[in-house]
């Protein structure tokens, strides 16, 4: 199968619902493939997907179900890039203290691991501010 | 197609929890009512038979948390079996696995913690 042509993209836009989780996750997967990553590093990405999306819908709009949250997909060249947008209560690179998953074997708790796997998941992520939103830009290489 | 269903049934004393689908944010709270009903039920030792388990994301991951220092206090514990490659690895990049012992199938799981429950 033929990858995509450098730079082609496509974007979506969801309610700020959980239940739109899966199907985001599912895009995400199957656009990672068409990338020409394997079956394993394509539910990598997935789940990356799965955790910075709910970051949005949680922590971002507090579980309001009415806002939107926007996505891009780009074919890179040798990678996929995924932006994420909000207009909630976004984070910046100097906020995100990633926990020692060794202090987590210690002294268990709940919560924290999401962006610990987004950063073990994926090459790159940024947390960035402009024009008002904030954004989640995560990078994968296609190896 | 159903997000997630959980059967739950006995074998030799121990819990057997058999989730099929995904546990993501959106399930998170079916799969943690299931684990704190058996807690509440005196059903201290779990095993989690992740055979139909497609993923399972963070929010799966703290509730198993939430629970392990309850169970273990009761000398109990959460056990984890038939993990598919990517739930496996999700365990492993945060070294849950050594927390949390995982076997290759139930009928391994429960031999090694024969006489334990």
């Amino acid at each position: 199968m033929r990858p995509p042509a450098e730079s082609e993209y496509f974007r979506l836009s969801i309610p700020s619902q959980t239940r739109y989780l899966n199907l985001v996750t599912g895009l995400a997967k199957r656009a990672a493939a068409l990338a020409g990553m394997d079956d394993a590093t394509a539910a990598k990405v997935s789940i990356a997907v799965d955790e910075a999306v709910t970051n949005v819908i949680i922590h971002a709009y507090h579980g309001e179900p009415t806002h939107q949250v926007d996505l891009e997909l780009r074919f890179l060249p040798g990678a996929l890039e995924i932006r994420i947008w909000n207009t909630g209560d976004g984070l910046r690179d100097d906020d995100v203290v990633l926990p020692d998953p060794r202090e987590y074997v210690k002294h268990p708790r709940k919560g924290g691991l999401g962006l610990l796997l987004m950063s073990r998941f994926m090459d790159e992520i940024h947390f960035l501010e402009a024009d008002g939103r904030s954004e989640c830009r995560m990078t994968k290489k296609v190896v | 197609m159903t997000d997630l269903s959980i059967q739950v049934r006995d074998a030799e004393g121990v819990a057997v929890v058999r989730p099929e689908g995904f546990i993501n944010a959106h399930t998170v709270r079916q799969f943690e009512g299931a684990l704190e009903a058996l807690v509440q039920a005196g059903r201290y030792t779990i095993l989690l038979d992740c055979q139909a388990l497609n993923y399972i994301s963070s929010a799966g991951l703290g509730a198993i948390m939430g629970l392990i220092e309850t169970v273990r206090d009761h000398q109990g514990d959460i056990l984890l079996c038939s993990l598919q490659d990517n739930v496996h690895t999700i365990f492993d990049t945060l070294g849950f696995t050594q927390l949390y012992r995982v076997f290759g199938s139930e009928a391994e799981a429960l031999r090694a913690i024969g006489g334990q429950v």
